[in-house]
């Protein structure tokens, strides 16, 4: 595949979402670009900020499967995998495995946060071998598979926190903000005007094909030495007890719990790669790098209890990481 | 933006990037250079000069100049080894100055063994677009470091006080001799044709100076006639260089003049403090006659008669002529001798009256009769029965004579217990009154005490 073509499906995509939803250019282009990268992403925002739309509205850009599930406590692992049914076939009587809303190429996990952990846990399989087992017998998940889970930072009654295990396998964690005024009037005037915006289907028939093509040309994106490295001392300098984090990061040592995990750079890479492609390069640069630590790295580094109480965000510390960590 | 080259001639970007690193190890390698050769160079120099200045031997010298050497040598490589620039650092700086997003870095570092072709192949493409907007020499030009200047600078003042202050030292540690000064002088004079003459007399003269068997009066003799000589041919003379040498000439002969004159005094002054000193009034040869002086003799020890002469109960001293030429110092001497003289005939001068006449108090009270007899009448000359037989007003009637300077310790001797006079004139011993037409050193500490006048038995025989 040629790179110029990923960057105008790349580009179209965008477009498309954006006649939807208004604003938010920088959370579109990454969720497209984790999308790409084969990530899952947790979208983090107050309610009404658009993010079920934003989801949708990829699902139909894309023009793939798309399925939604709402996260409640009652909710159960088999509410989301599927599970054995016993049927009548020709008079034959037996089991059927029922596809759960899991078996779609976008799933929107709405307020995720809200589902016991282990309907949770039901999906971390699904994220990460893109498949699910249920009696012994695994299924798998059609390619391409993302997750989109939503959750609310301020109703906080009720819900349980995703485990480390489980934020740690979504690539990006991305913040969605209120919408500026601007945006607000147009989000107001294309909402409640006469004319509702849609967007139209950019792929075609054989569009899970042309996706897979652009997945495999993110992955051949060139990246130099001394920037893989950067973003190894990156990663490296989010260990509290690391080397880099000694006497010339103290914010790390006073505030993180645990540092990042190697999935960590593994996502900063796939997605400064994907951000070259998306800017019609074939290699990655410093910038597409500092610009994606913070959405890849915030849900990975734990905060101790002083970061709590002093209400120190993670996306501080790694702005302090990032100074602290030199360019080669 | 546009690019300054033809397509045909830019060259690979990769070649680009390892061309930028070669210029920058170049001027990392200048920068190295620049800063230690003033130092060594200058160590260099300071090795020279000491050579010059016979301070160093030339082994000692070829083994400082060859550490001067290699130690530049060791810190040029460990100042320029860490300043190499990387591969990496050198890409980005074309990238930073093609504006390029760090295309030239990854065409530079990356390995093309894990690299697909068409991805590669595009992005060398990218880049030799980018490649017209760098232009090495223009971009990255060699730029002096400021511690090239003061490297420089320093070593520069380090040479010039080397050079200016080596001289100095080795003046003050081995000292020239005048006469040395003067035969170089000389020698120089000697090139140039009309000055032969003079550098001739100066070589002499040199010689001269050298010769301890001359006297000092002498030697000063011939340095003003020398001195003179220059004087007068300095004022003929047109030449830039011979006025110059002249001039040089005539300062060094001035102060040889000094230094003579100064030592001429030492002398004096040494013998003045060695064992006993004659003096005569017999006219001598640069000396005016001597004035007969006046006064009784001693008549034992214990008993020193104070001799006066006319002259001096005036306050004069009796040596000859003051005005004779060579003798400013003794002049001098003379002058600061009267001053101390009392002078009897000086109205309200009462220190002189009070100290004559606590000599006159203590002779009466018969506790020092020294004291009454150094001591004369101030105010009227003595009675006729103060002059001993064949002496008259005049002195001794139709003699010549002698006074003999005594050593300090022989007076005292001589004295016995008598009492001198010490009131008023801070120096230790020294009579008040001068009894001798010697004229006393007055500021000398060391001078001699006393002033014996010659015995009247010993007159015959010296006479």
């Amino acid at each position: 595949m040629e790179p110029e073509r990923f960057q105008e499906t790349f580009q179209r995509l965008e477009s498309e979402i954006q006649k939807v939803i208004v604003g938010h250019a920088e959370v579109i282009r990454k969720v497209l670009i984790a999308f790409f990268a084969g990530g899952h992403i947790l979208l983090e925002g107050v309610p009404g900020l658009g993010k079920t739309l934003l989801v949708k509205s990829l699902s139909h850009a894309l023009g793939m499967s798309f399925k939604r599930i709402q996260f409640t406590p009652d909710l159960m692992p088999s509410d989301i995998v599927g599970t054995e049914v016993l049927t009548d076939n020709n008079g034959r009587r037996e089991f059927q495995f029922k596809q759960g809303p899991i078996f779609a190429h976008v799933v929107l996990a709405d307020e995720i946060n809200r589902a016991t952990p282990k309907t949770q846990s039901a999906v971390l399989e699904a994220m990460e071998e893109k498949q699910v087992t249920v009696f012994g017998e695994s299924h798998v998940l059609e390619s391409p598979f993302m997750v989109l889970a939503t959750q609310n930072p301020i109703e906080l009654e009720g819900t349980y926190p995703l485990p480390e295990a489980q934020l740690d396998r979504f690539f990006f964690k991305l913040l969605v903000a209120p919408p500026a005024p601007d945006q607000l009037r147009e989000i107001l005037k294309r909402t409640t005007g006469a004319e509702v915006g849609a967007c139209t289907k950019v792929l075609s028939d054989d569009g899970i094909q042309l996706v897979n093509e652009m997945k495999l040309l993110l992955r051949q994106v060139m990246i130099a030495p001394p920037i893989e490295d950067y973003v190894v001392r990156l990663v490296h300098a989010t260990q509290p007890n690391g080397e880099q984090s000694g006497s010339s990061n103290v914010s790390v040592k006073q505030f993180i719990r645990f540092g990042s995990s190697p999935r960590g750079a593994q996502s900063i890479i796939l997605g400064a790669k994907g951000n070259a492609l998306a800017e019609g390069r074939v290699h990655v640069s410093y910038e597409d790098v500092e610009n994606l630590v913070a959405d890849a790295l915030r849900h990975r580094i734990i905060l101790n209890f002083q970061a709590e109480a002093e209400n120190v965000s993670a996306d501080e510390i790694l702005a302090n990481v990032m100074k602290q960590v030199k360019r080669n | 933006m546009a690019s300054s080259s033809h397509p045909e001639e830019r060259p690979r970007p990769e070649t680009m990037v390892l061309k930028l690193r070669a210029q920058l190890g170049n001027h990392a390698l200048w920068d190295a250079l620049l800063i230690v050769f003033p130092p060594v160079l200058a160590s260099l120099c300071a090795v020279y000069l000491l050579v010059q200045g016979a301070w160093v031997n030339e082994t000692v010298a070829s083994t400082v100049a060859i550490l001067a050497l290699s130690l530049g040598a060791l810190v040029i490589t460990l100042r320029y080894r860490p300043r190499l620039v990387k591969l990496a650092q050198a890409a980005q700086l074309v990238d930073q100055r093609a504006g390029a997003k760090d295309h030239f870095l990854t065409l530079a570092t990356i390995d093309p063994g894990n690299c697909t072709e068409p991805l590669l192949s595009r992005l060398r493409q990218d880049a030799e677009e980018l490649v017209g907007r760098v232009e090495l020499k223009r971009d990255f030009p060699y730029k002096v470091k400021p511690p090239t200047y003061w490297s420089a600078g320093s070593s520069l003042v380090v040479v010039l006080l080397l050079y200016l202050l080596l001289p100095v030292a080795a003046s003050m540690l081995h000292p020239v001799s005048a006469s040395q000064r003067l035969r170089e002088l000389a020698e120089r004079m000697a090139q140039a044709p009309r000055l032969k003459e003079l550098a001739e007399q100066l070589k002499t003269l040199a010689a001269k100076l050298e010769d301890p068997k001359i006297q000092p009066q002498e030697k000063q003799a011939a340095v003003r006639e020398i001195e003179q000589k220059v004087e007068e041919r300095q004022k003929t003379e047109d030449e830039k260089n011979n006025r110059d040498l002249l001039s040089q000439a005539a300062d060094e002969l001035k102060g040889l003049e000094e230094q003579q004159s100064a030592s001429g005094q030492e002398q004096q002054k040494n013998q003045s403090q060695g064992g006993g000193n004659l003096q005569s009034n017999l006219p001598k040869e640069g000396q005016g006659e001597g004035k007969q002086s006046q006064g009784s003799g001693a008549d034992g020890p214990g008993k020193l008669g104070g001799q006066l002469s006319q002259d001096m109960q005036q306050g004069k001293s009796a040596q000859g002529n003051p005005k004779e030429p060579g003798q400013d110092k003794n002049q001098q001497h003379q002058g600061d001798t009267k001053g101390n003289q009392p002078d009897p005939n000086r109205p309200g001068k009462e220190p002189n009256k009070d100290r004559a006449d606590k000599g006159q108090g203590g002779s009466k009270d018969g506790s020092g009769k020294n004291q009454a007899s150094e001591e004369p009448p101030q105010s009227a000359p003595p009675a006729e029965r103060f002059y001993q037989a064949g002496e008259g007003k005049d002195g001794l009637k139709g003699a010549r004579y002698v006074t003999v300077q005594l050593p300090e310790e022989v007076a005292a001797d001589t004295k016995g217990e008598g009492k001198t006079t010490k009131e008023g004139t801070g120096h230790r011993g020294r009579s008040q009154v001068p009894v001798s037409n010697v004229p006393l050193p007055a500021h000398v500490p060391n001078a001699p005490t006393e002033k014996q006048p010659m015995p009247l038995e010993y007159r015959g025989i010296i006479r």
